[in-house]
């Protein structure tokens, strides 16, 4: 179960010829347990990819299957279910608000799918707290409140519909430092705690390399590399995926050139700071 | 959301794609002058006129590469009113000989015949492709039905055609389609910025009775520049809210409303936000309403710009002449 990609194609049409966006992808995502990430150039596939997730777009030849529905659909099969399966998360989410308050707008999921009235507001309550949108401002209009927060209610409006994957295109793009660790600790959480499976698509790669465990790499609509993280960092031809190291690994790597301190792959700030301290006891 | 054909211009490299907007403007609405001019009857010159600025339109056409469905498919919009006004034109022109006289009903049997026929329409469209042409062959259904379905007849009138009618059907169908095409060429083969350019220069007289021409030709220029981005907006906006359950096809009315509700408030607070960035980015860039302002472009005419108004005149004086002729 899970999403299974099987030779998926999809070109975008042109006047003269059509441009291909993603060719001959073939993955295979687990329903539970998995945080991937999603990285490559600007204009490399990933959104492309991501869309096909949850039938936004249809693939052009070969075979999305979804929670064992195959796309493209058979004549007649209704596909909107499985949105709600696969909840995907838009760049700039904020600009999808339009009720006039928070909490409706957070409702608009659910009820959607065919939860009443009372259902989604619990619902939406719920997916309001894990984002950690104030109580107090759920009955104001989404329009008055600042752009970080506007942001957490879109991701709320997508965790409501209670999806059993979720898809990140660009969740942190145009934050602040803070709002973009403040988010990702949301996904952790969710991640961690609910054991969902995350894909995230990202061109930070400090966020990649501390959160996500697998890591996927396009290039010009192809799979590059699809593996762990710990072994992506390590590959022999990383300078061929154009991706740029995560700071951590940068530092250990000109410490140990210029201060000769023993190379060991460290993906986030904190285990980089405790080694150094142990490497700096002995 | 992708076959919108506003300002769509289509990138090619023939001489209709050279020529200055300007001159381009100006030999189309000579043209179309031109085709208005033609007087409507059944004598050799007229006939031979419109002949012939049909076969130069298509001669056009063929001349700047520009595939002919594309230029078939800007009939499309107005296929309604050339049927409708053909009809009108068949039945209330009384003049001349009469070539056919026919008995109509409007019947409960003929009543049926045509809704069965309507819904059997709306089923096969789909499957055909020249679509215009099946649109005229079921208009002529609707009535064919009428003739030969008399049974239960409720009421009845003649259709009576006259050579007349038949002539002032086919000529106005005829130009309404030759302006239509010279129209989408102007579009298919100029920029859109080229053409704001053309119509800022040809109205430039008006700026003597202070009409504000650089302003309109402004705003023009930048709503036919944020078309293509609205709609990419919107269709990023129609796939978030897809996202989160919203399918307009296969959901109710009643909850139809409230869907399009939440792709429209979106695309304002969008429209809004980026004509403030917009303005902004205009002012920071020294724009001022009503200073002078130069180019980064300049059009200069070549021989081929005079030669193609040369021609566009030429033919507006044969038209003239034919006018008056007759």
């Amino acid at each position: 179960m899970g999403i299974q990609f099987k030779d998926v194609s999809f070109a975008y049409r042109g006047l003269r010829q059509n441009y291909d966006a993603i060719s001959h992808i073939n993955l295979n995502i687990d329903k539970e347990g998995e945080f991937i990430a999603i990285v490559g150039q600007t204009g490399s596939g990933k959104s492309t990819l991501v869309q096909h997730m949850n039938a936004l777009l249809l693939p052009m030849s070969g075979v999305v299957t979804v929670f064992g529905q195959n796309l493209p659909p058979k004549k007649n099969e209704k596909i909107n279910a499985l949105r709600q399966r696969v909840g995907l998360v838009f760049q700039f989410p904020e600009y999808q608000l339009f009720e006039e308050t928070i909490i409706k707008d957070i409702m608009f999921g659910p009820k959607n799918f065919k939860s009443t009235e009372a259902e989604a507001l619990e619902k939406a309550k719920k997916a309001a707290a894990i984002c950690g949108v104030p109580e107090n401002l759920l009955e104001q209009s989404p329009f008055r409140i600042s752009g970080g927060q506007m942001r957490r209610v879109a991701v709320a409006g997508i965790l409501a519909m209670e999806p059993d994957i979720l898809v990140l295109d660009e969740p942190t793009r145009g934050l602040d430092p803070k709002g973009r660790r403040d988010l990702m600790q949301i996904f952790q959480s969710i991640h961690e705690k609910q054991n969902k499976t995350i894909i995230l698509i990202s061109h930070d790669m400090d966020l990649v390399s501390e959160y996500a465990k697998r890591i996927i790499v396009l290039d010009q609509g192809k799979i590059v590399f699809d593996g762990k993280k710990e072994d992506l960092f390590e590959h022999p031809n990383f300078e061929s995926f154009h991706l740029d190291l995560p700071t951590p690994l940068k530092i250990l790597k000109e410490l140990s050139k210029e201060a000769g301190i023993t190379y060991q792959p460290k993906y986030d700030y904190p285990s980089l700071l405790a080694y150094l301290k142990e490497v700096n006891h002995e | 959301m992708n076959n919108i054909t506003i300002g769509q211009y289509i990138p090619g490299d023939s001489w209709l794609h050279k020529v200055d907007p300007r001159i381009k403007l100006f030999s189309l609405i000579i043209l179309m002058v031109g085709t208005f001019l033609i007087p409507i009857s059944a004598e050799f010159t007229p006939l031979i006129a419109m002949g012939s600025i049909f076969v130069l339109v298509i001669l056009l056409t063929w001349s700047t590469k520009i595939p002919m469905k594309k230029v078939i498919n800007g009939l499309r919009p107005i296929v309604f009113l050339l049927t409708f006004t053909f009809f009108i034109q068949l039945f209330y022109v009384r003049q001349g000989q009469l070539l056919a006289s026919y008995e109509l009903y409007l019947s409960v049997s003929s009543i049926a015949g045509i809704i069965l026929f309507i819904v059997f329409y709306n089923f096969t469209k789909k499957y055909i492709k020249t679509r215009i042409l099946y649109f005229f062959f079921a208009a002529f259904m609707v009535f064919f039905i009428q003739a030969m379905l008399p049974y239960i007849p409720l009421y009845a009138y003649q259709l009576d055609i006259y050579d007349e009618g038949l002539l002032r059907a086919g000529f106005i169908f005829i130009r309404i389609t030759n302006i239509i095409i010279m129209t989408s060429l102007l579009t298919f083969t100029t920029m859109t910025t080229d053409l704001n350019y053309g119509i800022e220069s040809l109205l430039k007289p008006f700026k003597i009775v202070k009409v504000p021409v650089d302003l309109i030709a402004m705003m023009l220029s930048l709503t036919l520049r944020y078309i293509p981005t609205l709609l990419g907006e919107t269709e990023k906006i129609m796939k978030a809210q897809a996202s989160r359950g919203v399918d307009f096809k296969e959901s109710k009315f009643k909850d139809k409303v409230i869907q399009i509700i939440s792709l429209l408030i979106p695309i304002f607070v969008i429209s809004f936000k980026r004509s403030e960035d917009l303005g902004n980015a205009m002012e920071v860039r020294g724009y001022v309403i009503g200073q002078k302002r130069t180019r980064i472009d300049a059009y200069k005419m070549g021989l081929k710009d005079f030669v193609t108004m040369f021609f566009a005149l030429v033919i507006l004086a044969a038209l003239i002449y034919v006018r008056v002729l007759v």
